[in-house]
């Protein structure tokens, strides 16, 4: 049942960097970790909760974040760790949103959290559960990122 | 009908009242007017977003309306009702979503197909289930991966089988693949002899990942597992009996218990290493037999053995064995004074607090505190004397090494209490103040803490975060990329040593070794 949460979040991220960022990400294979965590050098953190409780966290390189950034606001950079941090937690919000709207439209409803950004050079994000995560990693021009998903 | 009559003409709020009036009420009457708005939209998205609602709220509670949809020409129309059929489990629908399956060429609506049909469990799905598990998609074949097992679909178990082997070879062990983890837990679904079987034999998948979810499969499993296991314990080679011996641990059921105190009777545990995991093992299961082994097991000479036993002992404290170990210790021998370090170092306050009542015992213990250099250590047992209180605990108390600060520190990550108190030991013998974790996550705090640390001692396998992953993270921290990393492998684990290498450990020791070995490697890396 897990897996086919994951669909919409794929979409949803694709549909929502290309159209904020014009930047369109290739999917990758997805893979299985047991391990707790997710690696990034800027991470948006969303906590879900309905039908089942998780959380889902996109983890972006320094390149891909910064190119983000670049192609959403041209050249109208002020302070690019705060317009990074920004980005982040905008893009993460609208992904949770249009991948929750696709959800809903299943009959899966759950509610989300505000996003939470973590910064930082090859940081680490802990998924609190006991069952294994999926990992999605993207390809872009720019570099990569990868969605973590991890619902009990 | 009459509700929707001349819904067109009427302004924004009146329709938004009338549909929300029809989600309520869900009458089937509804049914052709919403349809009629469905097929053409009034534009506005919020009124266009509501009738999708009211339909869904209409076939919620209709399911042969639902199912008369699957029908309908309208491709936007047969999705709501697909979704509906899954989210409401209208389990009629069975067949006709199937047919509609297996005609079905395009993968979006296939797995909307799939992924409804999985929620009604429809066994008449089953062959469209076998078929798309090994669909490009990994999403679309790891629902179907699912499903086999949810099914009971005894008979793919030869390709759930080998889509686990397929992901050991050479070119694939790297990562976990979404239908490896499916059709492991499918088989466990399965719970066939021959399927458990299967996944006994892989414990030793080539993936750490897989590994792992086998492993946990397997404990989840319970009873069903135990006489595979056993078997493995009785026929297997050493590393096949360790396993078996830590899974049947974890388990924690009775019959596991029997297995392992059966095979210490029949001398199947004469390696150093089988002895340690079943003692371990028997620790956790608790049985009366199994404390009986444990008792048989204070007679072992090998520290580290000791340590188990001790370890095993600590959590099933009774009159019996403080009166038996009461008297091994009083013997002053050789074999009483490795017993005393043997408590002292795997920290077993309960045992101690229990011992200490007995002056003879009491001072064989204080004997073996008052040279531990371990500053964790002595604080535990000065905590527990305190509470003890008395003139004689403030006599012994005096007599323990005072702010013994060790400004070196080294860092051991083990999912073993005795493996962790065994490197305690050597790191404080070595005058490195020890700072220990149960699995990679928790060693790993200690340094995003800011701790400075000279050394790394890790275990391969640990839940949580193994020690690859603990090692490719220490190296990608600044100020860790060249700290010393030796990692502790079992000789079937050599197989992993080229990615532990990649990942930047620095030297290995295979288990079993002797507490001067590790010393010897240690004092190797650090001076080279």
């Amino acid at each position: 049942m897990d897996v086919e949460l994951a669909k919409p979040f794929i979409k949803a991220a694709i549909s929502v960097i290309s159209t904020m960022a014009f930047i369109t990400p290739r999917p990758g294979k997805p893979f299985v970790k047991k391990n707790s965590v997710a690696q990034g050098d800027v991470t948006g953190l969303v906590g879900l909760t309905g039908d089942k409780n998780g959380s889902v966290s996109i983890s972006f390189s320094k390149g891909c974040a910064v190119a983000i950034v670049k192609n959403m606001l041209g050249d109208d950079i002020s302070d690019i760790m705060n317009d990074v941090k920004d980005a982040v937690g905008e893009i993460t919000n609208m992904v949770s949103g249009q991948a929750r709207a696709g959800l809903a439209e299943k009959g899966l409803v759950f509610q989300g959290s505000t996003p939470s950004v973590i910064m930082g050079d090859g940081h680490t994000i802990s998924h609190m559960a006991k069952n294994p995560i999926m990992a999605i990693p993207f390809e872009t021009d720019h570099g990569g990122f990868t969605i973590e998903f991890c619902f009990e | 009908m009459a509700m929707l009559d001349g819904f067109r003409d009427k302004d924004f709020l009146e329709q938004v009242t009338i549909l929300n009036e029809i989600g309520s009420n869900k009458d089937i009457a509804n049914l052709p007017g919403l349809m009629d708005l469905f097929r053409r939209p009034v534009g506005d998205t919020s009124i266009d977003f509501m009738v999708v609602n009211a339909l869904n709220a209409v076939l919620s509670g209709n399911e042969a309306k639902a199912v008369e949809g699957l029908a309908s020409g309208n491709a936007g129309y047969r999705i709501l009702c697909i979704r509906a059929i899954g989210e409401y489990g209208f389990t009629s629908a069975g067949p006709m979503l199937t047919s509609l399956g297996e005609a079905e060429t395009d993968p979006d609506q296939i797995q909307e197909i799939l992924s409804a049909l999985s929620r009604i469990e429809a066994p008449d799905a089953l062959p469209l289930f076998r078929k798309h598990s090994q669909s490009p998609d990994a999403f679309t074949s790891a629902l179907c991966v699912e499903m086999l097992g949810r099914l009971g679909d005894a008979a793919s178990a030869p390709t759930l089988m080998a889509m686990v082997e397929g992901n050991e070879t050479d070119e694939n062990y790297e990562r976990c693949e979404l239908t490896t983890w499916k059709a492991v837990e499918a088989l466990a679904l399965l719970g066939t002899e021959e399927t458990i079987a299967f996944l006994v034999e892989k414990l030793h998948h080539k993936n750490p990942t897989v590994r792992r979810i086998i492993t946990d499969t397997l404990v989840h499993t319970g009873e069903p597992a135990l006489p595979l296991l056993a078997r493995v314990f009785e026929t297997g080679g050493t590393d096949e009996k360790i396993l078996a011996a830590n899974l049947l641990g974890f388990i924690g059921h009775r019959k596991g218990a029997d297995v392992l105190v059966g095979g210490l009777d029949k001398g199947l545990a004469g390696d150093a290493n089988v002895r340690y995991a079943v003692y371990e093992a028997l620790g956790r299961i608790g049985t009366m037999k199994g404390l009986i082994c444990l008792m048989d097991g204070l007679k072992e000479t090998d520290e580290l053995i000791l340590m188990a036993v001790v370890t095993g002992l600590e959590l099933h404290v009774s009159p019996g064995v403080i009166k038996a170990l009461t008297a091994l210790l009083t013997k002053a021998n050789d074999q009483s004074d490795r017993l005393a370090r043997a408590v002292i170092n795997s920290k077993a306050v309960r045992l101690f607090d229990a011992l200490y009542e007995f002056e003879g015992a009491a001072a064989a213990l204080i004997d073996a505190l008052a040279t531990s250099r371990d500053p964790e250590i002595l604080e535990a047992f000065r905590d527990t004397l305190e509470e003890i209180g008395g003139d004689r605990a403030e006599e012994d108390l005096a007599r323990l090494p005072q702010n013994v600060a060790a400004v070196r520190k080294a860092l051991a990550a083990d999912d073993s209490r005795s493996m962790l108190a065994l490197h305690r030991s050597i790191l404080t013998d070595l005058g490195f103040e020890p700072l220990t974790g149960a699995n990679g996550q928790e060693a790993f705090a200690f340094v995003e803490a800011g701790e400075p640390v000279e050394l790394v001692i890790t275990d391969m396998n640990m839940p949580v975060m193994d020690g690859m992953e603990l090692v490719e993270k220490l190296r990608a921290t600044e100020g860790y990329e060249n700290v010393p990393v030796i990692m502790v492998t079992t000789e079937s684990e050599s197989s992993q040593r080229t990615l532990a290498q990649k990942a930047g450990v620095t030297a290995f020791i295979t288990k079993p070794f002797k507490p001067d070995a590790l010393k010897a490697k240690i004092l190797e890396v650090l001076g080279g």
